[in-house]
């Protein structure tokens, strides 16, 4: 008892000391609305973490409490152990990338970047090479003299980068940094940011709506919903193992139907038994991912041992270049499937009857307010 | 080819004047107010500093350089010039020092706290710069309050009336309300996250305000500064009042030369003056606002 006691006392000292970056119950109001509700969060030394979540829901302003500039309503920000809720915004040392760049306008691209070396008092000719440095990182050494209205979004959006990036901050936050990059660039700035980030061992939080860039770079996945924290985990975890229907539907895209739970691992959707994992009772909804269903012709033959099946009727192809996507409709619910495009030849014409088959496991279940 | 063809395919439709003579139409009607308004005025003024004064107010019109060479040639009227631009210059300074943090604080309030605190800097205003300046001379009379209040805390009473510290004091107080409006104008370009940017880099308070805040306000500083700079010339109620006839400025001046001694000829040679300084104001703000692009 007693031993378990300081065992369990050893644990927590070691996940606070862990923990560079630590928000206890985080939490800032707005009237009597909570744009941010008590959100805890661990985030380790040297890990990339994204704040993934709708338009709205609290993201901007988290980040903007960690960075000094909102005085939260309610909680603590830790860095490194100490207590910084209550620090000035300029001893912080962190990088804040804004939203809307919030570049210096009366200032030079290379003026700009400069600014927080200058502040820290860094010698003129380290200021002058990191500088150069950190503009060929974003691509922009050939625009140093210009003034930031001189700029495209797009450009802008990388001088902000860059100057965030160049003071080495010990944590960088970065507000939708990428938002406004065509496919190729987001690509290369992504990697770009990863390395640095790891190369100088940066604790790292970035926000973001788009899943791609959450799943493909951050160590980490914080989805939020209307202020609150909805799933932490690994990218794997919440896009293969989503806790809420949120979350679910958020992390890729999903199809949806309701059904009734039997209790016995089986769930009767409209006329149809579909099996799922686990043994849930009571009203749940079912999702799949789109491209975990295969699509076939009509077959009377019973379903394979692990897999569900329903059968519809083909409504609408969709071409999306490497995607088929194939709308299905299943007595009155529309289902998605997709499939590698193969030339852009599809599997049937529309008004076909056809079959979705998927694996028992690809089955996420949740149960549902009745 | 194809050009025309396409042309005479989808018809553009055009205005019936063209954008030049749109922009005439809608000129029109200010440009014919100042050229009569204005322009004839200066013309007549220019006309009359080449008259010959006579005794007695008298006028004769004539084309003589008299009133130009005896200016350059005058060491008072050389000062008077001088000291007119120095006081004007030291009430723009205080002005804008004073101004500065109540216009910055304006621009960051918001709601109605910021239309209350706004009717608060216009309602100056809407009284009368007399009206007001006789308030400063109760107030700053040699037995007034300031003054018997600096005497009870065991000073010196200073004198604050009927000399230039008298004329600089009302004046700032009566240009205030300009200064503020026109600083506020010319904030557009502060940008609060601008400035948390800063913080976030590392800079404190003191160095965002001299690296940030400074730089993009000071379009409305040039603003301001031009602003009080041509009114604070060309006002002659307040320091003819509070400098009780003992401080001498270009405006003063004019007025005595205009309606007591009635020597118009030279009222218009200076009145001409006062217009050389306005423009010169003018090619120093253009000049600044080229430099702070
Ligand atoms: N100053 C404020 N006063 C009142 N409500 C605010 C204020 N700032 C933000 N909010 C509200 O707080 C909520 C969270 O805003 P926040 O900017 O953090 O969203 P976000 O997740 O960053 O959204 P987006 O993806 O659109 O940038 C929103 O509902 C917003 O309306
Ligand atoms: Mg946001």
């Amino acid at each position: 008892m007693m031993h378990q006691k300081i065992l369990s006392g050893t644990l927590t000292a070691l996940t606070d000391r862990d923990a560079h970056l630590r928000l206890d119950g985080l939490t800032k109001r707005y009237g009597d609305t909570d744009a941010v509700a008590a959100l805890n969060l661990n985030v380790p030394k040297g890990e990339l973490v994204a704040l993934l979540g709708p338009s709205g829901c609290g993201k901007t302003t988290t980040l903007r409490m960690i960075a000094g500039l909102i005085t939260p309503s309610g909680g603590r920000i830790v860095v490194g152990g100490s207590d910084i809720t209550r620090m000035p915004v300029y001893k912080r040392d962190m990088g804040l990338v804004f939203q809307s760049y919030a570049l210096f306008p009366h200032m030079t691209v290379a003026k700009n970047v400069a600014f927080g070396l200058e502040m820290r008092g860094v010698p003129k000719p380290e200021i002058e090479r990191r500088v150069t440095e950190a503009l060929a990182m974003v691509r922009l050494e050939s625009l140093a003299g210009r003034k930031p209205r001189e700029l495209s979004g797009g450009q802008q959006q990388r001088v902000a980068l860059a100057r965030a990036l160049v003071i080495r901050p010990s944590i960088l936050l970065l507000d939708e940094p990428l938002s406004n990059l065509d496919a190729k660039l987001r690509d290369e700035m992504r990697n770009e940011i990863r390395d640095i980030q790891q190369k100088l061992g940066i604790t790292a939080v970035f926000v973001t709506h788009d899943q791609v860039e959450a799943l493909s770079m951050c160590d980490k996945v914080v989805v939020m919903k209307g202020g609150k924290l909805e799933q932490v985990g690994t990218p794997v975890d919440v896009y293969e193992r989503p806790e809420t229907p949120f979350v679910a539907s958020f992390v890729g895209r999903t199809n949806r139907l309701e059904g009734a739970a039997r209790g016995d691992g089986t769930v009767s959707v409209g006329g149809a038994t579909l099996r799922v994992p686990g043994r849930p009772n009571g009203p749940v909804e079912i999702m799949m991912r789109p491209h975990r269903v295969r699509l076939a012709d009509v077959d009377a033959s019973p379903a394979g041992e692990g897999t569900n099946r329903l059968d519809g009727r083909l409504t609408r192809v969709t071409f999306v270049g490497d995607l088929l996507q194939y709308h299905v409709d299943v007595n009155g619910a529309e289902l998605i499937v997709e499939a590698a495009s193969d030339h852009g030849r599809f599997f049937r014409a529309v008004g076909t009857p056809v079959t979705l088959s998927w694996r028992i496991e690809d089955t996420m279940v949740f149960r549902r307010a009745a | 080819m194809s050009v025309a063809v396409a042309e005479s395919v989808i018809p553009v439709p055009r205005p019936a004047l063209g954008r030049v003579g749109t922009a005439t139409l809608l000129l029109l009607p200010i440009a014919l107010v100042n050229a009569v308004g204005f322009l004839l005025p200066v013309l007549n003024l220019l006309r009359m500093s080449f008259n010959e004064a006579l005794s007695g107010g008298g006028i004769r019109e004539t084309f003589t350089l008299a009133n130009w060479v005896g200016l350059a040639g005058d060491s008072f009227y050389l000062e008077l010039i001088l000291n007119s631009v120095v006081v004007s210059l030291t009430i723009t300074a205080l002005t804008l020092v004073l101004s500065y943090p109540i216009a910055l604080y304006l621009h960051r309030s918001s709601g109605r706290w910021r239309t209350f605190l706004t009717v608060l800097v216009i309602s100056p205003l809407l009284t009368s710069a007399v009206v007001r300046t006789y308030g400063w001379i109760a107030l700053l009379a040699d037995q007034g309050p300031i003054t018997s209040a600096i005497a009870a805390l065991g000073f010196a009473p200073p004198r604050l009336m009927f000399n230039t510290t008298g004329v600089v004091i009302g004046l700032v107080e009566i240009l205030m309300p300009y200064m503020i409006l026109s600083l506020l104008a010319g904030f557009g370009r502060l940008d609060p996250r601008v400035e948390e940017a800063a913080m976030t880099l590392g800079a404190r308070p003191v160095k965002t305000f001299w690296r940030v805040v400074l730089p993009l306000t000071l379009p409305g500083i040039a603003l301001g500064c031009l602003l009080c700079f041509v009114l604070a010339v060309s006002s002659f109620i307040t320091p003819k009042l509070l400098g009780g006839g003992r401080v001498f400025l270009l405006a003063t001046e004019i007025y005595d030369q205009a309606i007591v001694t009635l020597n118009w000829p030279l009222a218009s040679t200076l009145s001409i003056l006062v217009l050389v300084i306005f423009g010169a104001a003018l090619a120093v703000y253009a000049r600044i606002l080229r430099a702070i692009d």
